[in-house]
């Protein structure tokens, strides 16, 4: 009886060696594969509270605004990172234009609104650190103005960028009060 | 009896009369513009209408919300706004990103800053009759509310977008 119940402890171990073995080797093969890239666009984002604005200048040169749904803001203001599974940041481009009639009450040159969509007017980050492994955790995505998917060879140079933040968990926007 | 009947009935009558001309005179075309105290509660929760940049003195962002109800009129067209809209600008500093710009490459990025101000505009026709049916508010960063001769600049400058009920920002898609 002794024996047996031995060689049952060392099966189950054996077992679970083989078990762990098994998902470490597919942990690895995970991060080696291609990044994942997402396709879809998160429902409801234009309802999505405001994280913070911004504006890049030059070839860009557009105007933007970053939204988070419920996961990603309640992070933001907890200061909790990593952010937690499920939080999207999602950020909208527009055209960085002056405005004439804002000008003409003002009196002079000095202000710039949200013109038409760009090019690359939706981007998204989702946080699922099983299924984007390879990629920091973070599922990344981007969209044109008609709403279609950027190809995958420029969507490759989202986290080699993204890296530079890593001890934000790879989030550039800061929270605006 | 019955002329004391009357004669209450007559005065109560005057005493209507009174108080109605009261209120009219009261009511259309105040003189004294009335200003909002306080940033409504939540603001911060609520939805994007757009985002902008005044260069210059102000070298500000703006990001503007909108409540419910704001929001609801802007998508569906509807003008003038139904009271109870409120629409939020919140003022940040205009400052260049060194993190992005690192990350960049170049030069090329700006952020919100530390808060400036908070401004809000409120629906309510009769409230806020005397300024197009807007009541203003601007709340620096401390939260205070600005004195009521800055304050008396608001409606004269929004005047000039009567037609499209005193709101400058445009819904950004």
């Amino acid at each position: 009886m002794k024996k047996f119940t031995l060689l049952l402890v060392g099966a189950a171990t054996l077992a679970g060696e083989v078990v762990l073995a098994t998902s470490t080797s597919r942990h690895v093969t995970a991060q080696e594969t291609d990044p994942i890239f997402v396709k879809r666009i998160p429902p409801g984002y234009r309802d999505w509270k405001v994280v913070s604005v911004a504006h890049e200048a030059g070839e860009l040169n557009d105007i933007r605004a970053v939204l988070g749904n419920d996961l990603a803001i309640k992070a933001y203001r907890e200061g909790k990172l990593p952010f937690p599974e499920g939080a999207i940041v999602g950020r909208i481009a527009w055209s960085f234009v002056p405005s004439e009639e804002n000008n003409k009450t003002f009196g002079r040159d000095q202000s710039f609104v949200a013109g038409s969509p760009t090019n690359a007017y939706l981007q998204f980050m989702v946080k699922d650190s099983k299924k984007y492994a390879a990629t920091g955790g973070w599922g990344y995505s981007s969209f044109d103005k008609d709403g279609k998917p950027t190809d995958e060879a420029a969507m490759k140079k989202c986290f080699p960028c993204h890296q530079a933040i890593k001890d934000r968990d790879f989030v550039f926007t800061r929270y605006a009060p | 009896m019955k002329r004391i009947m009357l004669l209450i009935i007559a005065i109560s009558a005057l005493a209507g009369v009174v108080v109605l001309t009261v209120r009219a005179s009261r009511h259309p075309n105040q003189d004294t513009p009335t200003y909002v105290t306080e940033m409504p509660a939540g603001y911060r929760e609520w939805t994007l209408i757009s985002v902008a940049h005044e260069e210059g003195n102000l070298n500000s962002f703006a990001s503007v919300l909108g409540n419910d109800i704001a929001v609801k009129a802007y998508r569906e067209g509807t003008l003038p706004f139904p009271d109870g809209a409120i629409i939020a600008a919140l003022h940040y500093k205009f400052v260049p990103s060194v993190e992005n710009n690192k990350a960049f490459g170049r030069d090329q990025s700006f952020v919100a800053g530390a808060p400036t101000n908070n401004q809000v505009m409120i629906k309510d026709s009769k409230k806020y009759a005397a300024t197009g049916g807007w009541g203003f508010g601007h709340f620096n960063n401390d939260g205070k509310k600005v004195d009521d001769a800055f304050m008396k600049t608001c409606f004269p400058c929004h005047q000039k977008i009567k037609e499209r009920d005193l709101v400058f920002t445009r819904y950004a898609p």
